[in-house]
């Protein structure tokens, strides 16, 4: 019991911390005021500490794996964005990155709280894949999400050089190669992840075998994901898709990867475990970010 | 009643880069400018100044009736001359961008441009340079001669006491710093970037100066191969010929173009060439010449290239000027003062044709006297006795005038100077004000240039 009101305390910490976070990082962008590049960076880490002990107290109270079900997926995920975007924040100059990554881990904590969805999965469809290929889609997703930041960034910053309106929130924001750069690097390094996450996912549906619309959706947008960031990447290497292209193109990846996240979310609960073992469709990948596991209600 | 000196043009306060550019007037056009300019019959004394910033036409009517009316014909006259300029069809098509200033207004226009402080960045050495090169040009085509050469020369005074004795030019700001850090920000560094400067002139020179060590590499290139490697050498750049510019571009990230070309040097199938070669890579213009070099079309049609000219840099120019208001206070002063001396000196170029006048008529009368003496009651003076007299008589016109020449010089420069002027004229029955205001300048330039020179030296 005691455990349980310090994962909650922890809880309602982090998301006090991701809101004055995000609330600083706004105030910046749209009044110029605040300083984001020192506090805003440590009221994320700050969050990003209490999210993680957060996740460790619950895990031990609820004793479930962090990567399985959906809710601690994609709390495990908006940590991770923001350990990432603490680690590299300072190397690439995209403080103002927080911007995104704070109201998007805000979101994402209180999305896995407080939205229905995905509930532990049953022991039919537990594999030793399945942490493995969660992990990675989680990795992956916190790298999306900041490589997403960036590129939005990027379409504001340019936009406004394209206008030929560059005081008030251009000179906030990082310079425009910066970001281009940035969004480029994430997108490189989550690459890899989300293969892994691809190919784990793949090999765990077979095992599972499932067949349910929504599980197919899933894995279908989880392809075009895949496909989408290794479009743009590929294209960026051959035809020089940099800048505008790329972050549209990044952006779209993004979206497609949130609508597997989505779909996930809002689906209705499937009834019972025992509906999992009715299923008999043919075998699909069940990629999801960070949810690829069946979503059967014990 | 100061000299009518007028001041008509246009500047980036009043018309954007699109209009300037039209205006605009390179050395090689200029003695036809300027000929056009003192062939009409109303302007006497004329400069044509062309800038990034600014194109304007300084004369100096020529007097007949009254100051306004010789400044209103002169006024349409530089206006014609204007539109005859750029082929406009009508003086009306140029109203709304043109700004017209006259007498001490004209005169303090034409100080505060030679001092920097009209200008988009305030306390720029490049003005100055070019208001000489003007001054020059004019002086060389005969079209500056006497009022309006030392106007423009009491200008320099002007700008060098503000470099002196403010902080005006003080720091680093000009056109090419403030493009500079606009590629920063679109680069974050420079120092693995490499900048092109197509051109090779002042501005060119400000860019190479600005970009210092900031850039990985800087490489100049322009029409003429030798001016573009003497300033590689002395900035550390590399020079490159004018036709090797699209290889150029595909390795360079920041392009800064000053040239004097009249049409786009860097055109949109250029740039669609290279940045297909570039493989996107940013390429950000930075067209600081007027007429432009660089077709604006690049930025609106190209993805990852970006055309700035020196009107897109003006917000970021104020932001940077801030700082230097409290020195613009100082120099105001300076341009105040020295205008309270032009304009004293100015109106003793009224006072000089009536002194000359009052001193020539009682000279003479004492003269006739004294001849007519000498050829009766006197006839038997000698040379020596007749010198004698010659000389009383100078001192006594001497003596006799001092006061009323000293009082005259005095008011000259009070603004009821006029007053006393036409009341000798009428008391002394001196020529009529009308024709000695037909042409107070030349009269009162022959007259008594040295002390005028000297009153303004003092």
């Amino acid at each position: 019991m005691m455990s349980e009101g310090i994962a909650d305390a922890l809880f309602y910490l982090t998301v006090a911390t991701y809101v004055a976070a995000s609330v600083l990082f706004l105030r910046f962008l749209t009044r110029g005021k605040g300083d984001v590049g020192v506090l805003g960076p440590r009221l994320i880490g700050a969050g990003a500490l209490l999210h993680a002990g957060h996740i460790v107290i619950a895990s031990l109270v609820l004793r479930r794996c962090p990567v399985e079900g959906i809710h601690f997926p994609m709390s495990v995920a908006s940590m991770s964005m923001c350990v990432a975007y603490v680690l590299a924040r300072k190397r690439y100059r995209i403080e103002v990155a927080g911007a995104f990554v704070a109201p998007l881990a805000l979101t994402s904590l209180l999305a896995s709280r407080f939205v229905g969805g995905g509930e532990e999965p049953g022991a039919r469809i537990k594999s030793a894949i399945l942490p493995f290929h969660v992990a990675t889609n989680l990795f992956g997703v916190a790298l999306f999400t900041l490589a997403f930041s960036a590129a939005a960034l990027y379409l504001i910053q340019e936009r406004l050089l394209k206008r030929k309106r560059i005081d008030g929130v251009f000179k906030r924001l990082p310079p425009l190669d910066v970001l281009d750069r940035a969004e480029h690097r994430f997108l490189v390094a989550g690459f890899p992840l989300l293969t892994i996450g691809i190919v784990t996912g793949t090999l765990w549906a077979r095992h599972v075998e499932m067949g349910a619309p929504g599980e197919v959706l899933r894995a279908v947008f989880g392809y075009v994901t895949w496909l989408v960031i290794a479009g743009v990447l590929f294209l960026r290497a051959a035809a020089g898709w940099r800048g505008r292209r790329a972050a549209y193109g990044t952006i779209a990846g993004y979206a497609f990867s949130l609508v597997v996240l989505m779909i996930y979310l809002l689906r209705a609960p499937q009834p019972s475990a025992a509906v999992a073992d009715e299923v008999e469709a043919p075998a699909t990948a069940a990629l999801a970010l960070g949810s690829a596991e069946a979503s059967s209600t014990p | 009643m100061t000299l009518p000196v007028v001041v008509i043009g246009l500047s980036h306060k009043t018309a954007p880069v699109e209009v300037r550019e039209r205006f605009a007037s390179g050395p090689d056009v200029l003695p036809e400018v300027l000929a056009r300019l003192t062939a009409r019959k109303e302007i006497d004394e004329a400069m044509f100044l062309s800038t990034c910033n600014r194109v304007e036409v300084i004369g100096l009517p020529k007097i007949a009736g009254s100051h306004e009316e010789s400044v209103q014909r002169a006024s349409r006259a530089i206006r014609e001359a204007l539109r005859d300029h750029i082929g406009a069809s009508s003086v009306e098509e140029l109203r709304e961008w043109l700004y017209e200033r006259s007498g001490e207004d004209a005169v303090r226009h034409v100080f505060r441009v030679a001092a920097s402080l009209d200008s988009m960045v305030l306390g720029e050495p490049q003005i100055l340079g070019q208001v000489k090169d003007a001054y020059e040009a004019a002086v060389a085509a005969g079209a500056l001669r006497s009022h309006l050469s030392r106007c423009v020369r009491r200008a320099f005074t002007v700008a060098k006491r503000v470099r002196t004795e403010t902080q005006l030019g003080a720091g680093m700001v000009s056109i090419s710093s403030v493009a500079v850090d606009l590629a920063k920000r679109i680069f974050g560094d420079l120092r693995d970037r490499t900048v092109l400067l197509v051109g090779a002139g002042e501005m060119a020179e400000a860019a190479a100066r600005s970009l210092g060590q900031q850039a990985k590499a800087v490489r100049i290139c322009n029409r003429s191969f030798e001016r573009a490697a003497s300033l590689a050498a002395h900035f550390g750049a590399t020079a490159a010929p004018l036709d090797q510019l699209e290889s150029e571009l595909l390795i360079s990230d920041v392009v800064v173009a000053s040239t004097s070309s009249k049409s786009y040097v860097i055109t949109r199938d250029l740039v669609k060439r290279v940045m297909k070669q570039r493989k996107g890579r940013t390429l950000f213009f930075i067209d600081i010449a007027v007429p432009r070099n660089v077709d604006p079309q690049i930025h609106e049609q190209i993805d990852n290239a970006y055309v700035y000219n020196v009107d897109d840099l003006e917000h970021e120019v104020a932001e940077n000027m801030k700082s230097r208001q409290k020195e613009v206070a100082a120099a105001e002063k300076i341009v105040e003062a020295e205008l309270a001396e032009w304009v004293k000196w100015a109106r003793g170029l009224n006072v000089n044709p009536t002194i000359v006048a009052l001193r020539a008529k009682t000279k003479g009368v004492l003269v006739a006297e004294l001849e007519r003496t000498l050829g009766t009651r006197l006839k038997h003076l000698g040379e020596g006795e007749r010198a004698a007299l010659a000389q009383m008589i100078e001192s006594a016109t001497n003596k006799l005038l001092h006061a009323p020449t000293t009082r005259l010089r005095e008011a000259a420069g009070e603004s009821d100077g006029n007053d006393l002027v036409r009341a000798v004229q009428h008391l002394f029955d001196l020529p009529a004000p009308a024709a000695q205001e037909e042409e107070p300048a030349k009269v009162a330039g022959k007259a008594s240039a040295g002390e005028s020179e000297e009153r303004l030296a003092n």
